[in-house]
């Protein structure tokens, strides 16, 4: 009895191991593998599951989607690396073009016989990192000064400010409508100190800086730290930040302040804290005098075909079917997210993203300057976090700090 | 005999094959790997470049580093003289056969039953909000102005209390079963001859938990080196310097970051190595300081 009991025990197990085996192959039909950024639940993951099945709908193909979520990025260069058996990937485009460009398909062929448009400056940057088109956008990103619009209309602001004067001014109108004028959490700290940064001395100068140091004999550095000490001074800071990430940010969705300086992210995730659909306005990082620095923040979560691929073409029919009309617009709306079909219409609290990303011509990577020396990332970020609570007398003083980082 | 010896090692063989391929395989690559510029982790030897100690040269001049371990210092000195000493405390008192022990035995295990993110996200959102944080709103009601618990200066200490909050309960426990197991007779020996409650902790309890109190120590150890997510809830996008632990430097050089593509895999392993040196050589130091047979009973 034992023994008949030991034998169909094993046979169930070997039963299991060869059934674990073919749980990816599809019989008589092809399979697409996708590994996806998102989570399962998430609104994105919804809507690639709806794409999914009506790609096999139309085709026959099946797309076996794996939900990494965020963190996918640790897995994917090992997953590469051993030729795993991946169609699609989706991360960051930067990472996609930097780190993954020698495993992924060049799809500039595809993309012209598909008559693929997406937006220039982002295409141009992928071109710009891995020498082709090597991902194709999903969901777009853009920054600058997000902001309330009925704060903006009840403190009798008319227009949205151009000059770092105008913006001081709007400053002053929003705090004698009672708002406070600026969120910031110290997440964001180093990105929003990094568009004064590169107002005065452009991303070429700052990477120079960031590797070499010499910010105090930099009249541009110590006139942006300058700037900023002055705005804290004059009481435009919410009050607590730079603040733990959300709080700061969640204080335009509660209407104690009035602007966040990030990327377009911020509306959703502040709708959704606060339970408020908010009238968001966006206007682009005010220039300052002396300079006429004006690029923005662009970026985005895109999708690659793996070099090894065998199905390059069907797995860019499906990243087609996915990132525009139909789908894509679902995604715009589901995720209340930029669409990454320009064709499509941005949720009404992202209105104007999609003209701002065509109408970009050089956009500014996320903090690219500072980022270039990635030993001294965390004490510049200390240092910026330091300068927006306060801590720094002079443009001078502050300047001298990141100096002496480099000793 | 020799089938018996056969069958040992077959039984043996699925476990030993595991150790080689899991645990002994990782280790020995980590440690090569420690020695060569390699930029992905899972990069083939052939991409390897011999680097020498040059990776544990940079780490060690590197600020983010240094940053790193004089964090990971103080929470293990700072924080381990405050964790255990308040583990122990309450574990004397709870086993002092007080009124409803078992009741702050458990409450006081709590937050060891709750998810480390849900506990951090509470402290963080919560407790050290600068708005209407508990602390400030106590602060308030003595007609104090708020702080801010969260700054760059006072991150670390909010942090560590935070962890300190999540570990005391655990410590506890193992001091507990520790007391529990010391024989009730030498106490009431001991209150014979006159001895009271703290010279029966002094002359009794103590001595007789030194193994227990050499094993707390090597965990807290372990956990001050590995010191991971909490750091991560306080910092969620981007690494802060006041937040930055070894375990996280070594993340963001092998995997990179929002915006950062360079990664450093040899150093990664080069920070791998030196942390396992430095939980050895506290293992190695305790052994010292504590032997075994020290104390029986």
């Amino acid at each position: 009895m034992k023994k008949i009991l030991s034998a169909a025990l094993v046979a169930l197990l070997v039963l299991g191991v060869f059934s674990g085996c073919s749980v990816n192959s599809t019989v008589g039909g092809k399979t697409l593998t996708f590994w996806s950024m998102w989570s399962d639940g998430e609104p994105q993951a919804e809507v690639i599951k709806e794409a999914a099945a009506a790609y096999k709908e139309k085709t026959g193909i099946q797309v076996n989607i794996e939900f990494k979520g965020r963190d996918v990025n640790t897995l994917l260069s090992a997953a590469l690396e051993s030729g795993e058996k991946i169609d699609i990937i989706e991360d960051d485009y930067q990472r996609i073009a930097q780190i993954y460009g020698q495993y992924t398909a060049d799809l500039t062929e595809m993309a012209k016989a598909a008559n693929y448009k997406g937006y220039d400056c982002l295409n141009d940057q992928v071109i710009a990192w891995a020498g082709h088109l090597n991902s194709i956008v999903e969901q777009p990103q853009v920054g600058g000064v997000f902001y309330n619009k009925d704060a903006f209309a009840k403190a009798g602001i008319t227009a949205e400010p151009k000059t770092w004067a105008e913006f001081l001014n709007a400053c002053t109108k929003l705090k004698d409508a009672g708002y406070a004028p600026l969120a910031l959490d110290a997440a964001y700290a180093d990105f929003t100190f990094y568009h004064q940064l590169v107002r005065h001395l452009g991303e070429k100068k700052i990477e120079q800086l960031a590797m070499n140091g010499g910010w105090g004999r930099e009249t541009g550095a110590v006139a942006a730290a300058q700037e900023i000490i002055d705005f804290v001074k004059a009481g435009n800071l919410a009050d607590g930040a730079p603040d733990e990430y959300p709080s700061s940010q969640n204080k335009v969705g509660f209407g104690s302040a009035a602007m966040v300086v990030c990327a377009n992210y911020v509306t959703a995730e502040v709708n959704n804290n606060c339970g408020v659909q908010l009238n968001w306005g966006l206007f682009n990082y005010p220039t300052v005098p002396g300079s006429d620095n004006t690029s923005a923040y662009a970026g985005a979560n895109s999708l690659a075909i793996t070099a090894y691929s065998e199905l390059k073409q069907e797995a860019f029919d499906f990243i087609m079917l996915l990132t525009t009309g139909e789908f894509d617009q679902k995604m715009a709306d589901k995720a209340a997210q930029i669409p990454a079909d320009p064709a499509n219409k941005a949720p009404a609290h992202l209105s104007g993203t999609v003209e701002t990303l065509l109408a970009a011509d050089a956009p500014m990577t996320w903090c690219a300057g500072i980022n270039a020396n990635s030993d001294l990332i965390n004490s510049f970020k200390s240092e910026f976090v330091k300068l927006y609570e306060g801590k720094y007398e002079s443009g001078e003083a502050f300047c001298a700090a990141l100096d002496a980082l480099y000793k | 005999m020799k089938k018996n010896k056969l069958l040992i090692f077959l039984f043996m063989l699925p476990c030993v094959l595991t150790l080689l391929v899991m645990y002994v395989y990782p280790v020995c690559r980590t440690v090569l790997m420690s020695l060569f510029r390699v930029e992905s982790l899972t990069a083939g030897t052939s991409e390897w470049t011999f680097y020498g100690l040059s990776n544990y040269t940079t780490i060690i001049s590197n600020n983010t580093f240094q940053m790193a371990m004089k964090n990971m210092l103080l929470i293990w000195v700072a924080g381990g003289v405050i964790t255990l000493a308040l583990a122990m405390v309450m574990a004397v008192v709870l086993t002092s056969g007080i009124r409803g022990a078992k009741f702050f035995r458990a409450a006081i295990y709590l937050p060891n039953i709750i998810s480390a993110v849900a506990l951090a996200t509470m402290w963080v959102q919560y407790i050290f909000n600068y708005d209407y944080g508990l602390l400030n709103e106590l602060l308030e009601l003595f007609g104090l102005e708020g702080f801010k618990w969260l700054g760059s200066d006072s991150k670390f200490w909010a942090m560590t209390a935070s962890f300190i909050f999540g570990s005391v309960g655990y410590y506890m426990l193992i001091y507990i079963s520790g007391i529990e197991g010391i024989p009730k007779e030498l106490y009431e020996a001991s209150m014979l001859d006159g001895a009271g409650k703290i010279t029966q902790f002094r002359t009794i309890t103590m001595p007789l938990l030194k193994r227990i109190i050499k094993t707390s120590i090597t965990f807290w150890s372990i956990n001050a080196t590995t010191f991971f997510l909490w750091s991560k809830m306080f910092s969620p996008i981007q690494t802060e310097e006041s937040t930055v632990v070894p375990v996280i430097y070594l993340y963001d050089i092998v995997f990179g970051g929002k915006g950062i593509i360079q990664r450093d895999a040899g150093a990664g392993a080069a920070v791998g190595v030196v942390l396992t040196i430095v939980i050895v050589a506290i293992y190695g130091v305790m052994n010292l300081l504590v032997k075994d047979t020290d104390m029986e009973y």
